[in-house]
Order: structure tokens, then C-alpha cells, then sequence
């Protein structure tokens, strides 16, 4: 179904296209992209799972990759404009997409490699499985992207520590100048471990565009910790799509904290493909002001005996709208599937709008499914608590939405990290650190 | 010499209903005094309207704290002054860590009499040794506010934000119900290590048994929104041996 929106896509696709890298692989690549969006077009509001999204915005943006527009009209990005370097953390940086070597510090990490996903020949057994129709913002990405990464694991030879992988995309391009298109693949051999943090983060322009793509394969018995952390700028729009594939025995923790950005939305799957695969995703959002954040996780548990722990956290204020939407699908074949869903909301202004909603579709008997959804405002009870121990009220509103968001924060595992997050998130107070005097 | 807490014909609605009807109190600096009444009577609405909780409506009276209006101050800022409420049914407070409110809390106060933030070794410091007094393990310093507390420990726990803020003004709110012999010494003793001559403490409890380790200078009887009868420490054991009975039918 053709929206002028997407007749535009395609227009602008088809007078950027020479300019784009296309050998043979990357070509056949986009083409077969531009055909899934020119057969279905991109999503509308109408659409059973994007009616929370603000899709209004890429009515003002182009989709074209900023990384192919005039240097010239570019900021440049400096290392000041870098979150505080973690240790033991390899880290790639991207100015709009594309890889910086003078901003990025590899270093050796164990048994990861990390290539550009071009040069990098397809593995096999990881076959990408079809785009579904929510995941039609990938195809926009696999359409325009320009660079890419491929991050490979091997088991390694029993190293102590799994390999830590930090990949900070930078926002620099006007949204009317172009878009950024951050794109990795990820594939976890056997019995590999690895961590992996995801930035996405301004510099420049306060109002870009990104479209990001990433696909995790994990082999049986791989572990990924994947930390996710969306903080652009306030006028920022951000579409992300994450497809991600369990063989049997792996185990994916994915952590997103999302704060910034004027409109988001995640698109999640997650296909629990092998017996027993295990997911823990802990998502966090904050929407203030007008922004509008929306994710949407969709979880097939495809494998007997797989387990999935889903806790989300959002709090809306101002006249923000934030959502997550928890879809989870138990086939025929996955006897034994163990999955439990906590999703809350927390209101924190009058004009302020969060939706939470947990769904289940079981085609099995065997099963333990469990959901919890509530949207509540702050407990009048904790806060007069506070109060009465003398607390401004401020710091105790503050206070309060930290400790909402808790759940979610100590579950990361990486310290210097989590301190960071802790000193970030508003509730956050100056010595949150205090925990660790003690 | 202005008294500690100066309460003149209260009344308080809550819903409508009238709960408080037309209290008078009167606590003079250095004094302990206990407030004892059948369920219901309206001994924590007393300590709440006190202390500044909302939902209450104050329909006629004054109370004046240290010569202040009381009414004209936030729920924090009479706690900074020096007003403390230890709450009949502490409130647990999953995420926030004890330590950390224990530490805003004096900071806050600390910044009101224009002093600079307590330093974190000497706090920690006077916690543990506070925690120590009040058979507090030391656990309790890398836990939520009363998450998964034992009754007895969130009475404890009230105590001990009580001896860390150190208020001019306690109103424990039957800090005692539901504590074992022990616990109820160890929160005695407590209470007891505050008693001085610039402090006054105001101990709501429904049964005279806390009184007996800390003694106090009056005893008053609350029923039915009012001071039916008030006497000194011999009041409370006539209560035990009579019940209210005997102090409904007498205001009656
Ligand atoms: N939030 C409330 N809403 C309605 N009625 C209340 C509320 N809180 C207390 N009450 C009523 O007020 C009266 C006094 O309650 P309370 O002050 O808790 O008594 P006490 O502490 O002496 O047992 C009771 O009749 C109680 O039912
Ligand atoms: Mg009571």
C-alpha cells in the first residue's frame, strides 16, 4: 500500500542510489529492500502496532543518508563530545552511520572481531530470517545505509571475562539535510560471550534523524549482554529496529534506557529459536515535555522449554506519551515455556499519557505465562514518608521516579556504567554513589 | 517560657466527618506526654494533622510549635524544624535506600539551621552507632526503606531516624503495637537517650505497657475526637485495670 510518504522514500532512493556504495552484494541488498517497501509501504498509524508512534515526523525529514550530503555542511565531531571512556571496553565510534577511525579506540578483545559489515562474507547458519512487517524501518535502513558492522565471537579460549564491545552512535546531520543509518550485525558462535553497548547519542544538530538497524544471532549456548541507551537531543527522531535470533541454551539480557529524542520508536523481536533459550529485557523510558516514545517488543518462543523475564519502566511527564507494547507468542511446538511480563507506568504530569499493555498468544497447553500491567501516579504514601523526614519536595519526586526505574537500573552489570546512568537519570541525585562507600 | 506544643480547640474532617472535635493539648518543653484511647478515637489523625499529612480537613483551632504557627508550615518544613512523626505503619519504599534518606533527611535539616552537609564518614559513624543501640543489623545499610522489614524492624527503623535527626518534637504514633518484650526495651531505651530538657516527645499507644519503661510526666485519654481525661503516669495503670470503658462513660 503506497503512502505519498512512501512514493517520496522511493523518489529520493532512486536519485540518491548512484552516490550509495553498491557492490554486488550491497546492491542486491537495497534493491531488495526498496521492493519490500515499495510492495507495503512504511507503517501508518492505522497500523495494529504504530498507533502510539508519532510517524507524523518523517513528513519533515529526508531519507537520504546525511552521510552522503556535502562534508562541507557537516559538524565536526570531537572527542569531548564522547561519553567517558569505560574500561575494558573496545569502542567504535559513527558520525551519522558512518565509522570514524580517529574518534573510535579499538583494542584487542579476545575472541570479537569487528569488520565493516561489506567486507564481511555470510556465515553460515545465520541466515537472516524474513523482514516481518513491523521490522519495514529496517528495510529503510538496509535500503540507505552506507557503512555497517559486523561484530563476530568465537568461544575463545575460555576467557574469564566475556569481550566488551561499546558502539557509540553520534547524530550530527539536520534531519532536512539527511538521515543516519547505524546498522550492525552481531553473531555469537557457540558458547560465546560477549558485551555490548549501544549508544546513540548528539552532537551538532539537535534535530536528526536516525534509522538504526541491528540483528543479534546468538549460536547455542552464547550469552549477549546488550546495553541500549538512546539520549539524543530534544528535537532528535530515532526509529530503531532490533531483530534478534536464540539458538538453543543462549541467553540475551537486553537492557535499553531510553530518555531522549522528540519522537522514538523501538521495534524488538526477539525469536527464541533454540530448546531452553533464555531472554531477560529490561527496558526503561522517560518522556517529558512532548515527547512521544514508543516501543513495541515482539518475542516468539519458537522451542520448547525457552524462558522469557520482561520488566519495562516508563514515566510520562509533562505532555509526553510514551508506550511499550509486550507482544509474546508461545507456538505450537514450545511445551514448557516459562515467560513472565511486568510492565509499569509511571504518570508524572496531568497532561501526560502512558500506555502499557501486555499481550499472549499461546497455541500450547504447556505453559507459564505471566503478565502484569499497571500505570499508576507517585504513591501518596511514600512521598508524604519522605516529606515528613524533611525532604524537599523535589528531591522527593526525584527520588521516588528513581526508584521506579530501579528495577530496571540494577540490573546492569557493567559498575562504571551503571554509575553513569545513575548520575544521569533525573531521579539520579548528586551522591547516588553513596552505595558504594558502604 | 513558650510551651513546646500549644493545641487549642482542634477540629479535623476527614471525608465530612468530623474526627477531631475540638481538641486541647498543651506539652511543655521537657515533658513526655502519653496519649492513650480505644481504636478509632482518632490518636493517629492527631499525630497526622500534626506532622502535616494531606487529605485532612482542619476546620477551626490553632496549634503553635516553639511559638509558630504550625499550619503555616510544609510537611517538611516541620520536619527542618524539628518536628519528627514516627509512623504507626511505616511506609516501605522499594529502590530508595535507608541510608540515603537517612542522609537527605539530616542534610536537609542541617542546611535549614545553616549548616554545612554532615561528612560522610562521621554520619556514617554516628548510624552505626545509633544502629547498635537499636539491635540493628548491618544489612540494613544496603537496603530499601522498610522493603521486607519485620514489624518490629520498621518500628526500630523509626526510632533510628529519630536518633539521627535528633527532632525537638517526637509524636511516635504506637511505636510500640506489635513488639515483643525485648524490642519494646530496645525502643524504650531509644526514646529515652532523646529525653532532655529542650526536647519534648508525644507517645500515642493503646496500652500502658511501653509506659512502664518510658515513664511518662502526663497521661491523657483521647475518645471520640477529645481529651476526656488527663492525669499523670497513675492514670495510665487505672486505664489498664478499668478499661475505656470507664473514661467513655465518664465523658458521656
Ligand atoms: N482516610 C480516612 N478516611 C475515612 N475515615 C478515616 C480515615 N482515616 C481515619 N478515618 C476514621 O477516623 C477515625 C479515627 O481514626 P484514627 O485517627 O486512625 O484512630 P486511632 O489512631 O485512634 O485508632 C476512625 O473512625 C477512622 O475510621
Ligand atoms: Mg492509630
Amino acid at each position: 500500500m503506497s503512502t505519498p510518504l512512501t512514493a517520496r522514500l522511493i523518489e529520493e532512493y532512486a536519485s540518491a542510489s548512484q552516490a550509495l556504495p553498491s557492490s554486488g552484494a550491497a546492491a542486491d541488498r537495497r534493491n531488495a529492500a526498496i521492493e519490500v517497501l515499495r510492495a507495503q509501504g512504511l507503517p501508518t498509524s492505522r497500523d495494529e502496532n504504530w498507533k502510539y508512534a508519532n510517524l507524523r515526523v518523517l513528513e519533515r525529514l529526508r531519507f537520504a543518508p546525511a552521510a552522503g550530503a556535502a562534508t562541507a555542511t557537516r559538524v565536526s565531531v570531537s572527542a569531548a563530545d564522547m561519553p567517558p571512556a569505560l574500561p575494558d571496553f573496545a569502542r567504535y565510534v559513527y558520525v551519522d552511520g558512518v565509522l570514524s577511525a580517529t574518534l573510535s579506540a579499538p583494542a584487542a578483545t579476545g575472541a570479537a572481531t569487528v569488520t565493516p559489515l561489506a567486507s564481511t562474507p555470510a556465515v553460515a547458519g545465520a541466515a537472516t530470517p524474513a523482514l516481518k512487517a513491523d521490522e519495514r524501518f529496517a528495510a529503510v535502513n538496509a535500503a540507505f545505509a552506507t557503512d555497517g558492522t559486523a561484530i563476530r565471537v568465537t568461544a575463545g579460549t575460555g576467557a574469564a571475562t566475556p569481550a566488551g564491545i561499546e558502539l557509540v552512535f553520534v547524530a550530527s546531520a539536520d534531519a532536512q539535510a539527511g538521515a543516519s543509518y547505524p546498522r550492525v550485525a552481531v553473531r555469537l558462535e557457540a558458547g560465546a560471550r560477549l558485551t555490548l553497548i549501544e549508544r546513540h547519542l548528539s552532537a551538532g544538530s539537535d534535530n536528526s534523524f536516525v534509522n538504526s538497524a541491528v540483528t543479534a544471532d546468538l549460536a547455542r549456548g552464547a550469552t549477549l549482554q546488550h546495553y541500549r541507551l538512546q539520549d539524543l537531543a530534544g528535537r532528535a527522531i530515532m526509529f530503531d529496529t532490533l531483530s534478534a535470533t536464540l539458538g538453543a541454551d543462549a541467553s540475551y539480557h537486553l537492557h535499553g534506557i531510553s530518555t531522549g529524542a522528540q519522537a522514538a520508536r523501538s521495534t524488538l523481536t526477539v525469536r527464541l529459536a533454540g530448546e531452553r533459550a533464555n531472554l531477560a529485557m529490561a527496558m526503561a523510558a522517560l518522556g517529558d515535555r512532548a515527547q512521544v516514545n514508543d516501543m513495541f517488543a515482539l518475542v516468539e518462543h519458537l522451542a520448547p522449554g525457552a524462558r522469557t523475564t520482561q520488566t519495562f519502566r516508563g514515566i510520562s511527564a509533562g505532555r509526553a506519551r510514551v508506550a511499550f507494547n509486550g507482544k509474546i507468542v508461545v507456538a505450537r511446538n514450545a511445551a514448557g515455556t516459562d515467560s513472565q511480563q511486568s510492565l509499569r507506568g509511571l504518570l508524572a504530569g496531568a497532561e501526560a499519557e502512558i500506555d502499557v499493555r501486555p499481550q499472549l498468544e499461546i497455541y500450547t497447553d504447556d505453559v507459564r505465562c505471566s503478565h502484569g500491567a499497571t500505570v499508576g501516579k507517585l504513591d501518596d504514601n511514600m512521598l508524604f514518608y519522605l516529606l515528613s523526614r524533611g525532604l524537599d519536595r523535589d528531591t522527593a519526586q526525584r527520588l521516588l521516579k528513581w526508584a521506579f526505574l530501579a528495577e530496571v537500573v540494577t540490573k546492569i552489570s557493567v559498575p562504571a556504567l551503571r554509575r553513569e546512568i545513575e548520575a544521569h537519570l533525573p531521579g539520579a541525585l548528586k551522591d547516588a554513589t553513596l552505595q558504594e562507600l558502604l | 517560657m513558650t510551651a513546646m506544643l500549644s493545641i487549642r480547640n482542634l477540629v479535623v474532617r476527614i471525608d465530612g466527618k468530623e474526627i477531631l472535635k475540638g481538641l486541647d493539648l498543651e506539652v511543655g518543653t521537657g515533658e513526655v506526654h502519653a496519649i492513650m484511647g480505644p481504636n478509632g478515637s482518632g490518636k493517629s489523625t492527631l499525630a497526622h494533622v500534626l506532622a502535616g499529612r494531606p487529605g485532612y480537613e482542619i476546620t477551626s483551632g490553632t496549634v503553635s510549635y516553639q511559638g509558630r504557627d504550625l499550619f503555616a508550615l510544609a510537611p517538611e518544613e516541620r520536619a527542618r524544624a524539628g518536628v519528627f512523626l514516627g509512623f504507626q505503619y511505616p511506609v516501605e519504599i522499594p529502590g530508595v535506600n535507608n541510608v540515603y534518606l537517612l542522609k537527605a533527611a539530616l542534610n536537609a535539616a542541617r542546611k535549614e539551621h545553616g549548616l554545612a552537609e554532615v561528612d560522610a564518614f562521621e554520619f556514617l559513624t554516628l548510624v552505626r552507632d545509633k544502629m547498635k543501640l537499636m539491635r540493628i543489623e548491618d544489612s540494613f545499610l544496603s537496603r530499601a526503606v522498610n522493603q521486607g522489614f519485620s514489624g518490629g524492624e520498621k518500628k526500630r527503623n523509626e526510632i533510628l531516624q529519630m536518633l539521627v535527626l535528633e527532632p525537638k518534637l517526637a509524636i511516635l504514633d504506637e511505636t510500640d503495637s506489635g513488639l515483643d518484650i525485648d524490642a519494646l526495651k530496645v525502643v524504650a531505651a531509644g526514646v529515652n537517650s532523646l529525653r532532655s530538657p529542650e526536647r519534648a516527645c508525644v507517645l500515642v499507644t493503646h496500652y500502658q505497657r511501653l509506659l512502664e519503661y518510658v515513664v511518662p510526666d502526663f497521661v491523657h485519654v483521647l475518645v471520640d475526637g477529645r481529651i476526656a481525661k488527663s492525669g499523670d503516669r497513675t492514670l495510665a495503670l487505672e486505664l489498664e485495670k478499668r478499661g475505656y470503658d470507664w473514661v467513655s462513660g465518664a465523658a458521656a
